[in-house]
């Protein structure tokens, strides 16, 4: 489809092309020469980028404020069954899913023979799908969000019965010091939690299909995924599974791979840091 | 340079040659619109070749970005994809990472490649404990029709086979053409032994991937810019070819993160790799 829209746009500018050409050296006029031989180097050149950027000709023809707007929308949705994304481009649906690899051994326990088999082993893990797929390492910022949260809350609370055992005059000293001491354990579990990342390190396949609608690309991709999955498995000896909801957005979006909470933690533990 | 790309510069370049060519006997004006058409052909050839600098001085001038959905965007630099949620930036840019020496080494008739196999999951660990940031090591492949590789293979084999008989045959036989022409007759013979046995024929693309965060798009772009270079140093280790992404390959791989291209497409993007 692209390709077709591609071939055409070049056709047509070059085809416009060489009609002002042919103008410009049909005539004996300098000024209609130089203008429709400028005209025509001008579309020979447009002619030539559509190659490579016929995706942006019409959107940048509809610029706005400096910004060429290629899709409004959310770049994917979330199939109902959680473990699949739906994208749709050019009148066709596409839809992806995933397949974890749990690998869980390390090079420092293999003897020199044992990771020469694995090695060759995970190079023919590669070549196991006859579709094209991508393999990927991620490594990513374990999820803190729902404990920081939580440690939050705490410190909050704490927070308040302390202003509020301050604040009342009947209070003993004793109540108010544990008060405090609370107050200082829960910061201080927040800055040691947040004082380093915590990272893991996850290995996946992607793989991608087309329909007609979203049921059919969905059905072809996870009949794909789970031939995949069965030969990765095979493989490799580990059971690898194709992940929903979180798990599987943790592989795709920023915001996912390194968690808000986290990184807002670790932003405002650096801004201590630094005095700001 | 694949033909579909001979094709397009050809055609494209038919205008401005024939402005050269008649516009030279138009008097001053036809000198001016023949240093033009020069001009449009340097343009048209720095397109095909180096349009990864020309586009982003292009849009960097212009002061243009790209949104490339709701939440995710291409500032004029074209270097890097700027995501805004939940008040942080998110910055991600992508090397490349091509493995080429392997590739060469995979071609090897002898088990010289063993020892790299032997470091290659030492060095990876090494890599991984060395970085303190998230970042994604993408390998994509596009299996290749077997049987028609195989038959290419066998044919080109035949054909060296044929030089080789020819040289023999001579009647002063350069030992230096000999030796260089039975070299790459073992390199095909590797190449089908291999998929003998069960080895696919792959295309593949490998490249990196990073994100930054930031309280403002300058901090995640700086931590971006800090990370690539980190992950720059860390694997040289594998005699990786990096480079930094720039221009509309950017947008590709963005997309390639949600959806992988129908298998024409994504040959035609590794044609585009050369």
């Amino acid at each position: 489809m692209a390709l077709k829209t591609q071939m055409l746009i070049f056709i047509i500018l070059v085809g416009i092309s060489v009609v002002f050409a042919v103008i410009s050296l049909s005539t004996t006029n300098p000024i209609i020469i130089f203008i429709f031989g400028v005209l025509s180097l001008i579309l020979s050149v447009v002619a030539f980028s559509a190659k490579y950027y016929t995706y942006l000709y019409i959107p940048a023809a509809k610029m706005k404020n400096k910004t060429i707007v290629l899709n409004e929308k959310e770049m994917f949705i979330l199939s109902p069954s959680g473990n699949s994304i739906v994208v749709r481009d050019e009148g066709v649906t596409y839809a992806t899913t995933f397949i974890k690899v749990p690998l869980y051994r390390s090079s420092t326990e293999m003897t020199d023979p044992e990771k020469l088999d694995f090695g060759r082993t995970f190079s023919r893990a590669i070549t196991i799908s006859k579709n094209t797929t991508k393999i990927s390492s991620e490594m990513l910022v374990v999820n803190k969000d729902e404990y920081i949260t939580k440690l939050r809350s705490k410190l909050d609370d704490t927070s308040q019965l302390l202003r509020e055992a301050e604040s009342n005059e009947k209070q003993n000293t004793v109540t108010i010091n544990r008060l405090k001491g609370e107050l200082t354990m829960w910061q201080n579990i927040i800055s040691n939690i947040s004082s380093s990342r915590s990272q893991a390190l996850v290995t996946y396949y992607t793989v991608s299909a087309f329909g007609d609608n979203e049921e059919e690309a969905i059905s072809i991709v996870h009949q794909r995924a789970e031939e995949l999955a069965t030969g990765i498995s095979a493989t490799l000896g580990v059971p690898a599974y194709i992940p929903e909801g979180d798990e599987l957005l943790s592989l795709l979006e920023p915001n996912y791979m390194i968690p808000v909470e986290t990184v807002n933690e670790i932003i405002r533990q650096k801004s201590i840091k630094e005095g700001i | 340079m694949d033909e579909e790309t001979i094709m397009y510069l050809g055609i494209s370049c038919i205008p401005p040659f024939v402005i050269l060519i008649t516009a030279a006997s138009t008097g001053i004006m036809g000198i001016i619109l023949g240093i033009f058409a020069v001009i449009a052909v340097a343009l048209i050839l720095m397109i095909n070749y180096v349009d990864f600098m020309i586009f982003p001085v292009v849009t960097g001038l212009l002061g243009i970005k790209i949104q490339l959905s709701k939440d995710h965007y291409c500032p004029k630099e074209q270097n890097r994809i700027i995501k805004y949620t939940n008040g942080i930036y998110y910055a991600t840019g992508y090397l490349t990472a091509n493995l080429y020496n392997y590739i060469f080494r995979a071609e090897g008739i002898e088990n010289s490649d063993d020892s790299e196999i032997i470091l290659a999951p030492e060095k990876w660990e090494r890599i991984v404990m060395n970085i303190d940031f998230p970042f994604k090591f993408n390998v994509i492949t596009n299996p290749k029709d077997v049987q028609k590789y195989r038959e290419d293979l066998e044919g080109d084999r035949g054909f060296l086979e044929f030089q080789i008989s020819r040289e023999s045959n001579s009647s002063n036989p350069n030992q230096m053409t000999l030796t260089e022409l039975q070299r790459k007759v073992n390199v095909l013979q590797a190449k089908i032994d291999r998929m003998s046995s069960g080895e696919l024929p792959l295309n593949t693309i490998m490249y990196i991937e990073t994100t930054g965060v930031g309280i403002s798009e300058k901090d995640a772009s700086d931590a971006l810019t800090t990370q690539l270079n980190r992950l720059e140093t860390v694997f040289h280790t594998f005699d990786l070819n990096i480079i930094r992404i720039t221009g509309r390959e950017i947008h590709t791989l963005h997309r390639l993160n949600y959806v992988l291209l129908d298998p024409n497409s994504i040959d035609k993007l590794f044609n585009l790799q050369h």
